[in-house]
């Protein structure tokens, strides 16, 4: 879980992948039709691409000869993943209050 | 076009925490004295939040109320079992705002369960997300809203402090 998180920092934290993701949004592409709209090389973005699949960021499939990179939905779960991770959090002030419980100021 | 991209299928969030204390006080805590643990940082208002408040009847609302002087409804209730159970429906949008349908938000039922030695478990169970919106629609406002990078990076944020 964590590390999944941290996979997913990383791949964002990087603008050509954030743009290959937006590049992605309206539907499944090819590694070199993506390529077309950037300035760096084919493998350069086939190791982007790697990176976000890893990430679970995007899914890959092939199609006929070619490979068709697309949007993973899970790993777009935004809510979901901050929810989970509230909940975590919450649950242990929660447990920490019935426990132990501490007047309130004001 | 439609992309080839599923639906979202529902995941829920599971969390399970066993506190010593009786099931009728881990549920007057958990509900009636929410102000008492809910995190500060949590609340969808414009400005500070003073207050966190479940209104403690079936149909009751959940809101927060603000340094402001606003209340901000983020839920309400739509099943009341003390001490055994309640649902409430979790009324905030892919965009971090109220969402006025509950039919269109996910829902938290939280179960206190009595354990031996007087300790009750309380089992979380936060579902439905996939009425936020499917698909690409999820996706796009994912990755266009605050909740997309920013969120994943506040999370994380929270996470580790």
């Amino acid at each position: 879980m964590q590390t999944y998180q941290a996979l997913q920092l990383d791949a964002l934290g990087d603008a050509t992948r954030r743009a290959v993701l937006e590049r992605l949004l309206a539907g499944p592409l090819p590694v070199g039709e993506i390529a077309r709209d950037f300035a760096i090389s084919r493998p350069a973005i086939s190791q982007h691409l790697r990176i976000l699949k890893q990430a679970k960021l995007v899914t890959d499939r092939s199609a006929g000869t070619r490979r068709l990179y697309q949007l993973n939905p899970e790993g777009f779960d935004a809510i979901r993943s901050y929810c989970d991770r509230f909940w975590t959090q919450a649950l242990a002030a929660f447990k920490e209050q019935v426990e132990n419980p501490i007047p309130k100021e004001k | 076009m439609t992309t080839a991209i599923d639906p979202t299928p529902d995941q829920p969030v599971h969390k399970t925490i066993t506190v010593q204390a009786s099931p009728e006080r881990a549920f007057q805590v958990f509900t009636g004295g929410i102000d008492t643990w809910w995190p500060r940082t949590h609340h969808i208002g414009q400005s500070a939040m003073t207050k966190t408040v479940i209104e403690c009847y079936a149909g009751g609302r959940c809101y927060s109320e603000q340094a402001d002087g606003t209340e901000c409804v983020w839920g309400s209730i739509l099943a009341w079992e003390p001490p055994h159970r309640f649902v409430m429906a979790w009324q905030i949008d892919q965009q971090w705002k109220y969402q006025p349908d509950p039919a269109q938000s996910s829902e938290v039922e939280v179960r206190f369960t009595p354990e031996e030695g007087g300790a009750t478990r309380v089992d979380l169970e936060h579902r439905h997300f996939n009425r936020l919106g499917a698909g690409a629609d999820t996706m796009r406002t994912a990755v266009a809203s605050p909740m997309g990078w920013a969120g994943l990076l506040r999370g994380f944020a929270v996470q580790v402090d």
